[in-house]
C-alpha cells in the first residue's frame, strides 16, 4: 500500500465528503409524515366528537352526567354508565392487581424452571391473546349463571360483581405478563447483592426486587386499568344492560347496587346512544364520547400520580 | 577460624521456606477438599484442594474460564442460587460442612460477605446500604453507629459522613465499590470475598482498593479472585494458581495447579505451568 | 509455546547477551593485566587501564536497560531472578574490571624494580587457575548449569592458598628494600587475583539461585586469607 502525504486539503476533502446526507433527510422526512398523519388522524376524530357534543352540553350543561337514562333524549343522562365504568376499574384494581403481580412473582420468582411452569407461563400468553368476547361467555356462563344464580342463589347474577370478575380474568393475562416482564428487567446484581449480605428470598423481593421493579408493573396496571375501562363485548354478554332505561329498585344500598342489582357501563351506554333512530341522539352519543374520555383521562392520571409519588419515595 | 566464616556468619542467609511465621501462625478457615461443580451436565472445576488461612489475602489467578469465579462462590454458597448448579466434594468452614443438610444459606451469606466485580450498591441511600444487612439480621439497635464503623472501615466514612441520605449512585465507581466493601463488613463476617473488586475501575481507585483490602485483614480473612497477577503480587499473602484443561468436545474444566505463598508463586514456582503463565510462555 | 511477551524476552535476550560480553573482555582483561605484570610491560598495562573506560561504559549502559525493563515489565517467575542474576553480574564484572585495572596499575608502578621469579611464578600460576573459574562461572550462568556452577567453590580454593602464601614470599624479600617495595605491590596483585577468583564464585552463587530460585551462600569454603 503505498504511502500518501497528508495534506492539509486531503484531510478536509475527506471530511466533507457527504454519502448518506440525502437518504437520512427523505427517511427522516417519511418518518415524520407518518407521525403526523396518525396525530392527524386523532385530532380530527377528537373534535369531530367535541364539535357535535357541543349542543347538548350547550343546552342541559352537566346534566348530561347526572341524569338517569330515559327513553326521552332531552332527559336522558350517563350516572350510571359512569357509576358502572368507576366501579368495575375499582375491581379491576382490587382483584386483578394483586392477583397479577401475585402470581408473576411466583411464575418468576419462586417457580423451578420445570416443564410445568414453561407451560403455566406459556398458558398465560395465550389467554392474553384471546378474544375478549369469550371471556364474555365465560363470564356469563360461570359468574352470573354458575356462581351467582344457582350457588348464592340470587335472582339474577347480571350484576356488577359478575362484570367485575369478567373484565379482572379478562385483564390478569396483560397483568401477569406485564408484571413478569417488569421483574425480569431487575438485574441480577441488584439481587446478587442482596443475597450476599445474608437477606431471604422474599426479603430481597421486598426490599430491592419489587421497589425496583414498580414502576414498570404500576404503568403495566395502567394500560391494563384503561384497557378494562374501554371493553364493551363481554360486559354485553355478562350481563350489563342495553337499554335506553333501567332503575334500581327503591332505596337500593350502595352495596346491593353492586352485587345484585342491574348495572351497565359508559361504553354500553353509548353503544346503544349510537343506534337509536332520533336525531339527538347523534349529539348525545358524542357527549357520551367526550365523557367517556374524560373519566378514562382521570382514573389514568390518578393511576400515573400514584405510580409517579412510589417513585420519589424510592 | 578466618575472617571470611565470620562474616558468613553475620550475613544470615534465610532458610529455605521464607516466611514459615506466616504459614504456622494463621489458623486454617476453609477446607475445600475435592471439590467438583458441575453446571448441568458440564463440570466447571475439577478436584480443588485448598486452605485458606484466617488473616490472610489470599488470591486465586488464572486465565479466563478456569473456574476461579465459581470456586469463591461455592464458599459462601452463592452457586446455590443457580439452579442448575451441583456442588460435590466438602468445603468446611471453621471445622463445620458448610454444605451439611442443617445450614442455612442465608446464615452462611451474613458470616461470610461478597463483593462484586461491577460495584453494584442498592438504588437507595448511602446509609441505607450499609444498614440492610444488620437490619434484617435483627442488628437494629445500634444501626448508626454499625454504619460509621463499617464507611470508617472502608475507608468511605469522611468523604461521605455529611450526605449519608443522599443517593448511593450518585458516587463515583471507586466510592460505590468502597461502599459495597462497606455493606459486606456491616454484618460483621469474619470473611469477605471478592470478586475482581478492582477490575472496572480507573487504575487510582484500584490501588486505594488494594490498600483497603490490606488493612482489612487485620479484622477478616480475605479471598480475592483477580486476573490481574501484579495486583495478586501486591496484596496477597498466599496464590492459587489455577489453569484450564480441555476436554473433549472442547469443554473447558478449571483445575488448582500450584498453590502456595505468593513470593514462592512469583518468583520461582514448583510447576512449570504456573512458571509459563507468569512469565507469558503459554504453552 | 506460545510467548505473548515476546518484545520483552527478546529485549531481556540482549541485556543477557551483553553482558556475557562483558564477561569475555573481563577474561581478556586478567590475561593482559597479568601480562603486563610478568613482562613488565607498562605500555600493555596502560593498554588494560584504557580498556576498563568501555567496560565501565558498557555497565551503565546495562544497569539503564536492566532499570527500564524492571520499571516497564514487571518480570516474575524466572524472568525475575534472570533480571536479579543480571543486576548482581553486572557489577561484579565490573569489579572484575576494576581488579584488572589494579593489577595494571602496580606492574605500572613497579616498572625498573628488581623481581622475583619465584613470586612471579605463583602469579602466573593464579592467573591461570583464576581465568579458568571466570570461564566456566559464565559458562554455567549461559547454560544455567548448577552443577558446573557448584564446582567453582573448590576451585577457589588453590587461589586462596597461594595468595596467603604470598605474605611469606614477601617477607622473605625483606633484606633487599628495593625488591621489598616491588614484593609487597606483587602482593597486591596476588590480593586481586583472589579478589577475582572470589568474584567468579559469586557468579557461580546467582548461577545456581537462577536455576533453583534458592539462594545458597558460598561462603562455607575456607576463608581466603584476606588478613590484611
Amino acid at each position: 500500500m503505498a504511502t500518501r502525504t497528508v495534506t492539509a486539503e486531503l484531510v478536509r476533502r475527506s471530511l466533507t465528503r457527504r454519502r448518506v446526507g440525502a437518504v437520512d433527510t427523505v427517511v427522516a422526512s417519511l418518518l415524520l409524515v407518518a407521525l403526523l398523519a396518525s396525530l392527524a388522524v386523532l385530532v380530527t376524530l377528537l373534535v369531530d366528537v367535541v364539535a357535535k357534543s357541543v349542543p347538548v352540553f350547550a343546552e342541559r350543561g352537566f346534566d348530561v352526567v347526572t341524569a338517569r337514562l330515559s327513553p326521552r333524549p332531552e332527559a336522558t343522562g350517563l350516572i350510571q354508565g359512569v357509576f358502572g365504568s368507576v366501579v368495575l376499574s375499582l375491581f379491576v384494581i382490587v382483584a386483578a392487581f394483586p392477583l397479577g403481580v401475585a402470581a408473576a412473582v411466583y411464575l418468576e420468582e419462586y417457580a423451578r424452571d420445570t416443564r410445568l411452569t414453561r407451560f403455566l407461563v406459556s398458558n398465560v400468553r395465550n389467554l392474553a391473546g384471546v378474544p375478549s368476547i369469550v371471556y364474555g361467555l365465560l363470564g356469563l356462563g360461570l359468574f352470573v349463571k354458575l356462581i351467582l344464580e344457582q350457588l348464592l342463589g340470587q335472582d339474577s347474577g347480571r350484576t356488577l360483581v359478575a362484570g367485575g370478575l369478567t373484565l379482572t380474568v379478562l385483564v390478569l393475562p396483560i397483568m401477569v405478563i406485564t408484571s413478569q416482564e417488569a421483574l425480569r428487567a431487575v438485574p441480577l446484581e441488584l439481587r446478587e447483592a442482596s443475597y450476599g449480605v445474608g437477606a431471604t428470598r422474599w426479603e430481597t423481593l421486598r426490599h430491592h426486587v419489587l421497589p425496583t421493579a414498580a414502576p414498570a408493573i404500576l404503568t403495566g396496571a395502567v394500560l391494563t386499568i384503561a384497557r378494562a375501562f374501554g371493553e364493551s363485548a363481554p360486559l354485553l354478554l355478562a350481563g350489563a344492560v342495553l337499554s335506553n332505561f333501567f332503575a334500581p329498585a327503591e332505596g337500593a344500598s350502595l352495596l346491593s347496587l353492586v352485587t345484585s342489582e342491574k348495572y351497565t357501563a359508559l361504553p354500553i351506554v353509548i353503544f346503544n346512544w349510537s343506534r337509536q333512530p332520533q336525531e339527538e341522539f347523534v349529539a348525545l352519543t358524542a357527549a357520551g364520547i367526550v365523557v367517556l374520555l374524560v373519566v378514562l383521562l382521570a382514573v389514568n392520571g390518578a393511576a400515573i400520580v400514584t405510580r409517579d409519588r412510589f417513585e420519589r419515595r424510592r | 577460624m578466618s575472617q571470611i566464616a565470620s562474616t558468613a556468619e553475620l550475613r544470615p542467609v534465610p532458610p529455605v521456606g521464607v516466611s514459615d511465621e506466616l504459614s504456622s501462625e494463621h489458623p486454617v478457615v476453609f477446607e475445600v477438599r475435592d471439590l467438583d461443580v458441575f453446571y448441568g451436565d458440564f463440570q466447571a472445576v475439577r478436584g480443588i484442594d485448598l486452605d485458606i488461612r484466617q488473616h490472610e489475602i489470599t488470591a486465586l489467578i488464572g486465565p479466563s474460564g478456569c473456574g476461579k469465579s465459581t470456586v469463591i462462590r461455592c464458599l459462601n454458597r452463592m452457586n446455590d442460587l443457580i439452579e442448575t448448579a451441583r456442588v460435590e466434594g466438602t468445603v468446611t468452614y471453621h471445622g463445620v460442612d458448610l454444605y451439611g443438610p442443617d445450614v442455612d444459606p442465608v446464615e452462611v451469606r451474613r458470616r461470610i460477605g461478597m463483593v462484586f466485580q461491577k460495584p453494584n450498591p442498592f438504588p437507595k441511600s448511602i446509609y441505607e446500604n450499609v444498614a440492610f444487612g444488620p437490619r434484617i439480621a435483627g442488628l437494629t439497635a445500634d444501626l448508626d453507629d454499625i454504619v460509621e464503623e463499617s464507611l470508617r472501615k472502608a475507608a468511605l466514612w469522611d468523604e461521605v459522613k455529611d450526605k449519608l441520605d443522599e443517593p448511593a449512585l450518585a458516587l463515583s465507581g471507586g466510592q460505590q465499590q468502597r461502599l459495597c466493601i462497606a455493606r459486606a463488613i456491616a454484618t460483621s463476617p469474619d470473611v469477605v470475598l471478592m470478586d475482581e473488586p478492582a477490575s472496572a475501575l480507573d487504575p487510582i481507585a484500584t490501588l486505594r482498593i488494594e490498600e483497603l483490602m490490606i488493612e482489612l485483614k487485620e479484622d477478616y480473612t480475605i479471598i480475592v479472585v483477580t486476573h490481574n497477577m501484579q495486583q495478586a503480587a501486591r496484596v496477597s499473602d498466599r496464590t492459587a494458581f489455577f489453569s484450564v484443561e480441555v476436554g473433549e468436545g472442547g469443554r473447558r474444566t478449571g483445575r488448582l495447579v500450584e498453590f502456595d505463598l505468593t513470593e514462592r508463586i512469583f518468583t520461582s514456582p514448583s510447576e512449570k505451568e504456573t512458571e509459563d503463565y507468569i512469565t507469558g510462555r503459554f504453552g | 509455546m506460545n510467548d505473548r511477551r515476546t518484545h520483552f524476552h527478546r529485549e531481556l535476550a540482549a541485556l543477557e547477551a551483553d553482558l556475557v560480553g562483558v564477561a569475555g573482555r573481563a577474561e581478556g582483561m586478567i590475561a593482559e593485566a597479568i601480562r603486563a605484570v610478568v613482562e613488565d610491560a607498562p605500555d600493555v598495562a596502560d593498554a588494560v587501564i584504557a580498556s576498563d573506560a568501555e567496560i565501565d561504559r558498557i555497565y551503565l549502559d546495562i544497569h539503564d536497560r536492566w532499570l527500564e525493563l524492571m520499571a516497564r515489565q514487571q518480570p516474575m517467575g524466572s524472568d525475575l531472578r534472570l533480571m536479579s542474576a543480571i543486576l548482581v553480574l553486572n557489577a561484579t564484572l565490573e569489579r572484575m574490571g576494576d581488579q584488572c585495572v589494579n593489577i595494571s596499575k602496580m606492574a605500572t608502578v613497579v616498572h625498573g624494580l628488581p623481581r622475583s621469579e619465584q613470586i612471579l611464578e605463583e602469579l602466573q600460576e593464579m592467573a591461570d587457575l583464576v581465568r579458568p573459574m571466570v570461564r566456566r562461572a559464565v559458562a554455567a550462568f549461559i547454560r544455567r548449569d548448577v552443577a558446573a556452577a557448584l564446582t567453582l567453590p573448590e576451585m577457589d580454593e588453590p587461589v586462596d592458598r597461594l595468595n596467603r602464601q604470598m605474605y611469606q614470599r614477601v617477607v622473605a624479600c625483606g633484606p633487599r628494600k628495593e625488591q621489598l617495595e616491588w614484593a609487597t605491590r606483587m602482593m597486591m596483585v596476588a590480593r586481586a587475583l583472589e579478589r577475582i577468583g572470589d568474584q567468579a564464585v559469586d557468579v557461580a552463587e546467582q548461577v545456581v539461585f537462577l536455576a533453583t530460585g534458592e539462594f545458597r551462600e558460598f561462603g562455607d569454603t575456607a576463608g581466603s586469607g584476606d588478613r590484611t
